[in-house]
Parts: C-alpha cells; structure tokens; sequence
C-alpha cells in the first residue's frame, strides 16, 4: 500500500490555499479570543479564592492566559487580520470565545470546573497544531503547551478537594454538568467543514472526534477518581475508551464562530478586555 | 482542614545546589506543588523541590521549640509545624466560596 503524500510545511500564511488560510485564520482567532476571555474570568479570582496560594495561581494564570492571547493574536498579522484591532477595537459580538465563557464565574466550584474543563479543550485544540504544516504555530504552542500542565494540575487537585467537601459538591457537579456539554461540543460536530478542511490539508493532525476522545480519556480519570465521572454522564466503555453518555446538541451552531448562538461576552467584559479604561494612553 | 506548611527549594542552575526559597500553604503534595512553581517563578529555575516542614528532620535542634515529637513514632523527632523564624504555619483552610 502506498502510504500517503505528506504535506511539505509551509513557512508562512500566503503559502496556503485561499480555504485553508481563512480556517485556519479562524481557528487561530478563536483560540486567541478564548485565550483573552478566560484569562479576565481568571483574574476575577485574584481576589477571593479560598487561599492566598490559590489567589496567587489564579493570578498566575490569568498572566499565562494573556500572554497565550497576545502571541497567538499575532500570528493573525500573516492572515490578514491587524491584531491591535483585534485585541483594541471589535465589539461583543465579533469575539469567537466560547459561550460558556460569556458569563463570570460566580464561584470557586465554577472556577476549577471551567479550568478542567474548558481550559483543557483549549490545550487540546492548540496541542493539534504541534506539528502543524504552517510552522510559525510550533514554537509558541509548545511553551504554552509547557505551562497549561500546571493548570491542569491546579484543576485536578481542587476537583479531588471540592467533590470531598460536602458543602459544595453538589455545586461542583452543576458547575461540571453545564460546562462539560459546551466543552465537547465546542470541539465541532463530526464531519465539521472548517475542521475537514485544515485536517485534509495537513495543518491539524486531528479532527472533532479525535479531540473529543482524546479530552474524555484526560478529564475521565481525574473525574473518576473523584466519584464524579457518572454524574457527569460519562463513563470508561468498551475497549478502554471514555464515552460521554448524553447526546451533544448542534441547534443553531455555526462552525465559523464555534458558537450556538448568544451576543458574546458582556459590554463589560469587552471593555476590560480591550483596555477602555485607558485607552488614552495605548502607545502605537 | 489544617493546611500544611511546604519548604520550597530551588536552583538556577545544574551546578548550584538547592536553595531555601520560601515556604507555602497547601492542603497537599499535588497543590504544593502548582503553588510552589506559581508562586516563586521570579526565576527561571532548573530543579524546584518542596517538602512538608514536619518531614524535616532536626538534627541539633531536637530539644528546641523548632521540634516536635511524634507521638505515635516513640524517639521520633520532626520540625515543628509553625516554629521557623522565618514565617509559616499550619493554616486552617477557608471555606470554599460557593
């Protein structure tokens, strides 16, 4: 059997085909603004969170959250795209950050839920880019790859923390059960266009479904492991793989935005995501 | 929930031994460890290393207050909890907002 063609890497944007450039432009901008939006959800948590050393990750992270946006927004200056307005001048509905995102977390449990969960699907979706045919992507994802680890792990401890604590379990797994559904789905429907597009020409090395297992095999043990898996409607089926037993919803998705539908995050939210406050002083 | 107290060591390089760099609060060695590398990354360090306190084992202080005995382990001596000079104790957790 023939194995088949690899496509060469490509150095730069202008090298692919119109359809790729625009998917893959898309994917880019959406995991940026992900970036964004989750690191002020983040920052909300500096203060208040249960510990000093806990308030002090949240921070932490935040800061890896931003810097993540800040290189991957620039990668969108090959595409096309001017990242100053990208990060400075859209309003809420131009952003592509996740619904599950749009509003604050109002609590601890919500935190570390969207932590595992959200913030792991976003590794996952960059870690496809790791040996990406457009090489301008590996560097930075792999140093940001390097850092998510740590966010992983903060996640997987609080998880453990917060099912063991009678008080708040039953918030922690309504927080887990509104998240994990906008998780998986916000990885595409099976035989998604712009995911087809980028897997066929090489620039990803995996689709919707692959990422979706991939994720259920990380998060189901930690889940698992915790008395929380079940709950959270999945479960380790046949041939060792996790499965999430309920039936993702597809109404009103658009691929290009990978959302359902809403108006984006809040206008405040926006405004401190774009740095209204002292516009003035934004330097060229 | 009593939160332990962690020593974090660290270095800068491959030739230089560990240094004392602070200490933290965690309710285990799977947080300590997030919290240590969050907390103290003003370097860019080669090997960071925590340990509990009381895994500490006094070796001329054992009839100070930096030393504890362990009751159920006759003879045995560890650091105490909240006695070091430099800061730290065992924290009561706070309660996780809902």
């Amino acid at each position: 059997m023939t194995p088949p063609a690899v496509a060469a890497p490509v150095s730069s944007a202008a090298e692919l085909a119109p359809a790729v450039r625009e998917a893959l432009g898309s994917l880019i901008l959406t995991l940026a603004d992900n970036k964004r939006i989750l690191g002020i959800r983040y920052s909300d948590w500096m203060l208040g969170a249960p510990t000093i050393e806990a308030g002090i990750a949240a921070s932490s992270m935040a800061q890896d959250e931003w810097g993540h946006g800040r290189l991957t927004y620039s990668l969108l200056s090959e595409f096309g795209s001017d990242p100053a307005h990208l990060e400075h001048e859209r309003s809420p509905g131009e952003y592509h950050s996740m619904q599950a995102l749009d509003e604050a977390f109002t609590s601890w449990t919500e935190f570390t839920a969207a932590s595992l969960l959200l913030d792991t699907a976003l590794s996952l979706q960059y870690g496809v880019l790791l040996d990406s045919r457009y090489v301008p992507v590996h560097n930075r994802v792999q140093k940001l790859l390097d850092e998510e680890s740590y966010h992983f792990q903060h996640a997987a401890a609080w998880t453990r923390r917060l099912a063991a604590a009678p008080e708040v379990r039953g918030a922690f797994e309504a927080a887990l059960a509104r998240y994990l559904p906008a998780a998986l789905r916000w990885f595409g429907p099976p035989g998604g266009e712009q995911s087809g597009v980028l897997e066929a020409a090489g620039v990803v090395h995996a689709g919707p479904e692959a990422l979706r297992a991939h994720y259920l095999a990380q998060i189901g043990p930690v889940l698992a492991e915790a008395g929380l898996a079940e709950t959270a409607g999945i479960r380790l089926g046949a041939d060792d793989f996790w499965e999430y037993t309920p039936e993702l919803q597809w109404e009103g998705w658009r691929d290009s935005t990978r959302r359902a539908g809403g108006d984006g995050p809040n206008e405040e939210t926006i405004r401190r995501v774009r740095g209204d406050k002292n516009r003035a002083l934004l330097l060229d | 929930m009593k939160e332990p107290v962690y020593e974090v060591f660290a270095r800068k390089t491959r030739d230089q031994p560990l240094h004392h760099i602070g200490f933290l609060n965690a309710m285990g060695d799977d947080l300590a460890r997030v919290y240590a590398w969050k907390t103290y990354d003003e370097q860019n360090w080669f090997e960071m290393c925590v340990v509990r306190r009381t895994a500490l084992l006094p070796v001329n202080q054992t009839e100070s207050h930096y030393a504890d005995r362990v009751p159920e382990q006759t003879g045995k001596v560890v650091h105490a909890v909240g006695a070091a000079s430099y800061g730290g104790s065992e924290v009561s957790g706070e309660e996780v907002p809902e």
